[in-house]
């Protein structure tokens, strides 16, 4: 299988990668950088848990090919976190205090796909997170959790925004 | 009202939130070692098939090929306590393991495959169980003389007659029959459901020399241990099996064999060797909830007491299973024999084997599929007599001091009936309190009258009741107290998505005067925690937390010894907290970091007591660890399209002591969750003829998603706070219970909105319009 090299911008960084034309986005970040905070939970793009955001938008990163996304800027759930301070992402703060995960296979997907959702809507209501969220499944049942985290996090972006100005 | 505790009953923080909020937290597929291999697995396209040749040759000179098991060179041994081997050369089910390949990439194993040449001889099937009955049926197992389950040669059960029954009941139920006024009866096929982990199973196993590391997915550890080290000859010191973070298993989730072949190629390459199923292999290549063909029978007399039960189930097994009559046993226990306060009642079963996937433990491991027929044969008693259901279970549900026993002893052993304890007066009250909180009052509008009717729509209303045991079994914990006064806790139990980190570190540093920062957990790594039987039968919190809460008390006896002198006091005058150990009544006190600045290693360690030493105060009988649930629901069905929406949930629970409230409601709500897809969505098909598993993915199997549960207000759980005789500060595992009691309740709501009882599979569309359509049928 022919090889080819490609840059890809993760997390704010330039990989270099050798990668497969078959090889998809969740495999290159998972096996050949190390970034095992993506899952990989159905492989087939049924589930939401290997969600990342590709040039801001929720992508899914099993039925993405790592050759597709050359030139993009990828965030993981490893990138969510301010780099210098450590500080988490409002969503990732939320989901930790409310308690928006079990087994935590779902999470990074989870977390992801509402970070996009709430740069788009930064105000919801229940449903429209459930209609969100709906691509993402989670065994363990913690819908609730999660929709308290997702508002509550909005809620803190949206103060967050008011006091910076 | 002032709380008696400082950490416990509060809602902390997981101690695993912050690594899977930013994905830190390693799972066993995260894992990636230096020169480590990918494994893949070869599988049967027959339900059954012997395998003529196997020709591996094209495969192994395949470049990156590093190792291929076949039948002819591994060991014949028997996995797990099933009757197949780790590989064979006859398959009994479609998607039986043919062969493993270990390679550099994922991708040239799975070349790798495509390159092994078999040549099956393909055998007769019987996939429908009833049809595995009849005389003259294509025999499963080739040693057997029928397809019905009478044990194997490494699970033998004492107490099985020669036809394969096992056998339980107390009273007389002829007798008990003949006082009644009324008979009901009906016949159940109740639904199987795929566990889905979300991590598919997955293992690392690398050796050093003659020493296995093992990191596997498992919430079953002890066995796996076992296993492997039966497996090389070696003493289980020289397995360390590490299963630190496990995910989300619901029952039974261990890689049995794929631990046993992983390890083996490692072994043969010398390399480490990692396996991870895809979604569909996990699918067709773990198991599946047990279903019952099941029959109940019940009398019940005029006022509403039944007389007597009568209950046969005959439980399809697929080609195998690890956990044989184990599912039986648990439901003819609790459900068909205990749940009320039956005088007379009587249980039977055998399992039958067949051509396909067995079944494994899930989720409430047999109980919820008796419940879920028994509860709906109870509605339709109740209607029998013209009796408000609730009212009904309310008078009839079992309480404190009624019959009760461990499951074990229905297949081995002598029987002694013990008792359930005061914990189990819970039940009434739940029932009352799930009734106040679904206005039950002025919802339920009597048998035959749906709650609404809009047009094509129909609104009913249903309630349903469950129990189950929440295993007070052996388990073992160590607390060791570190230089600084804080405390480590080692314990072989699994933190697999449930909590049990967390709230044993509660447990823990509310014993020792400790902030709940102060006390963390290494958690089911055999080279440093002691022995617990795993994450199973809900007892994390019943027992392996129990043995913590016990070491800590011995941890802090020893604290007290050191503190008694400098206090210039005797142990019986202190007291632990704010990290410090106090004179009681007096500002004098000595820090725990003080303490325990020593390189003299402070550390308690303590065992469950065993079950039959709990005993109630008053009758001296044994008192066996069960917990009890009660849920209300209302559905809105259309009669158009036959679909089924849930409407409004309240859900009570009975847990001795809610330890962390926030995790007790998570833990309720994969209950309710899984229990409506189990019913309603989870439709697990399988081919009649071939047995081949036809929906194997996330797609045509429909786990629920946002979108499938009530409005968040919609949903109300609560519990009950009876505290039992054996778990830590009262509180019992519940998990299990949580999924029981809502699957029947949708069913007789279902039955209140449309009239119609669907006694033979899920609330699917489907089903709902056949059931519509023959009895639109039928009244014409």
């Amino acid at each position: 299988m022919a090889l080819q090299h490609i840059t890809l911008q993760v997390n704010g960084s330039e990989c270099e990668v050798l990668v497969s034309s078959t090889e998809t986005l969740a495999e290159v970040l998972r096996d050949k950088l190390g970034l095992t905070g993506t899952k990989i939970m159905c492989n087939e793009g049924e589930c939401g848990a290997c969600t990342v955001l590709m040039d801001g938008k929720p992508v899914l990163s099993c039925m993405t090919l790592a050759v597709d996304a050359e030139d993009k800027d990828i965030v993981t759930v490893e990138g969510l976190a301010d780099p210098l301070t450590g500080e988490l992402h409002p969503v990732q703060k939320a989901f930790v205090e409310f308690s928006g995960m079990q087994c935590g296979m779902c999470t990074p997907g989870m977390i992801l796909t509402a970070v996009a959702f709430l740069n788009e809507n930064p105000d919801p209501s229940e449903e429209e997170v459930h209609r969100a969220m709906s691509g993402n499944l989670c065994r363990c049942g913690n819908y609730r959790r999660i929709t308290e985290s997702i508002l509550a996090a909005a809620k803190e972006m949206r103060e967050g925004a008011t006091v910076n100005g | 009202m002032v709380s008696e505790f400082k950490v416990l009953g509060k809602s902390t923080p997981r101690k695993d939130a912050l690594e899977k909020a930013t994905g830190t937290a390693r799972f066993i597929s995260d894992i990636q070692l230096p020169g480590m291999l990918y494994a893949r697995y070869l599988r049967s396209p027959h339900a059954h098939a012997r395998i003529r040749n196997i020709d591996t040759s094209r495969a192994e000179s395949l470049p990156g090929v590093k190792c291929v098991l076949t039948y002819k060179n591994v060991p014949k041994r028997h996995p797990m306590r099933k009757m197949e081997f780790l590989l064979d050369e006859i398959v009994h089910r479609p998607g039986e393991e043919v062969a493993a390949v270990a390679a550099l990439t994922p991708e040239i194993a799975g070349k790798a495959l495509d390159l092994i040449e078999v040549d099956y001889e393909v055998l007769p099937v019987v996939v429908d169980h009833l049809e595995a009955m009849k005389p003259g049926a294509p025999l499963v197992r080739e040693s057997g003389k029928d397809n019905i389950y009478r044990g194997s040669e490494i699970s033998k059960f004492s107490n099985m007659d020669e036809d394969g029954y096992l056998k339980l009941g107390t009273g007389d139920v002829e007798q008990g029959f003949a006082e009644a006024d009324y008979i009901v009866e009906g016949n159940y096929l109740t639904p199987m459901q795929y566990n889905c982990s979300p991590n598919p199973r997955s293992v690392v196993c690398d050796w050093a020399g003659d020493n296995l590391t093992c990191w596997g997915d498992t919430q079953l550890p002890l066995f796996l241990t076992k296993e492997l080290a039966g497996s090389f000859g070696i003493p289980e010191s020289k397995v360390r099996m590490i299963s630190h973070y496990s995910v989300g298993g619901y029952g039974g989730k261990t890689p049995d064999k794929t631990a046993t072949l992983t390890a083996l190629m490692a072994k043969r390459t010398g390399r480490p060797v990692k396996s991870v199923f895809s979604r569909g292999e996990d699918f067709i290549g773990t198991h599946h909830r047990i279903s019952y063909d099941i029959y109940h029978k019940i009398g019940v007399k005029k006022d509403g007491t039944i007389t007597a039960i009568y209950s046969k189930i005959i439980a399809p097994y697929g080609s195998d299973t690890g956990v044989p009559c184990l599912c039986q046993s648990i439901a003819m226990v609790g459900p068909c024999n205990m749940m009320y306060e039956w005088k007379n009642s009587f249980a039977e079963s055998f399992g039958v084997l067949t051509n396909m996937l067995g079944y494994g433990a899930m989720n409430g491991f047999g109980a919820p599929e008796a419940i879920y027929t028994v509860e709906r044969l109870m509605d339709e008693a109740a209607e029998k007599i013209d009796m408000d259901p609730v009212e009904f279970r309310f008078k009839n549900c079992m309480r404190y001091g009624d019959k009760a026993l461990e499951y074990p002893q229905v297949m081995n052993g002598p029987r002694k009936w013990g008792i359930v304890g005061p914990d189990l007066d819970s039940f009434p009250e739940l029932i009352g309190k799930c009734a106040e909180q679904a206005d039950w009052k002025h919802r339920w509008k009597g048998w035959k009258t749906p709650l609404a009717v809009d047009g094509h729509k129909r609104q009913g209303i249903g309630i349903g009741i469950g129990i189950h045991h929440t295993t007070f079994g052996p388990a073992s914990a160590i607390v060791k107290m570190n230089q600084d006064g804080s405390a480590t806790v080692l314990s072989g139990a699994v933190e697999i998505g449930q909590g049990y980190g967390t709230a044993l570190c509660q447990v823990v540093a509310e014993v020792l005067g400790l902030n709940y920062e102060d006390v963390n957990a290494t958690l089911a790594d055999s080279g440093a925690t002691p022995a617990c039987s795993g994450n199973v039968g809900s007892t994390g919190t019943s027992s392996p937390m129990r043995a913590a809460k016990d070491a800590a008390e011995s941890v802090k006896q020893q604290l007290f010894a050191l503190a008694a002198p400098q206090l210039d006091t005797t142990v019986d005058n202190l007291e632990a907290r704010d990290r410090k150990i106090w004179k009681k009544g007096t500002d004098e006190f000595v820090p725990l970091g003080k303490l325990c600045f020593t390189n003299w290693q402070i550390t308690g360690s303590a065992n469950t007591p065993p079950y039959w030493t709990v005993k109630d105060e008053k009758s001296g009988e044994v008192i066996h660890a069960y917990a009890a649930a009660a849920t209300i629901v209302e559905v809105e069905v259309d009669m158009k399209t036959g679909k089924v929406e849930i409407l409004k949930i309240v859900a009570g629970h009975d847990l001795g002591r809610a330890i962390n409230p926030v995790q007790v409601e998570n833990q309720i709500d994969l209950g309710l969750v899984m229990a409506n897809g189990w019913v309603r969505t989870e439709e697990f098909m399988v081919d009649p003829k071939t047995g081949v598993i036809l929906n194997p993915n996330l797609l045509d199997y429909k786990l629920i998603t946002f979108l499938d549960m009530p409005k968040s207000e919609d949903v109300r759980r609560f519990y009950v706070e009876k505290p039992c005789a054996w778990g830590p500060f009262g509180a019992k595992g519940f998990s299990e219970t949580a999924m029981t009691a809502l699957g029947p309740a949708i069913a007789n709501a279902v039955y209140n909105a449309i009239g119609i009882r669907i006694n033979d599979g899920m609330m699917t569309p489907k089903n709902i319009l056949r059931a519509i359509e023959q009895e639109q049928g039928a009244s014409k």
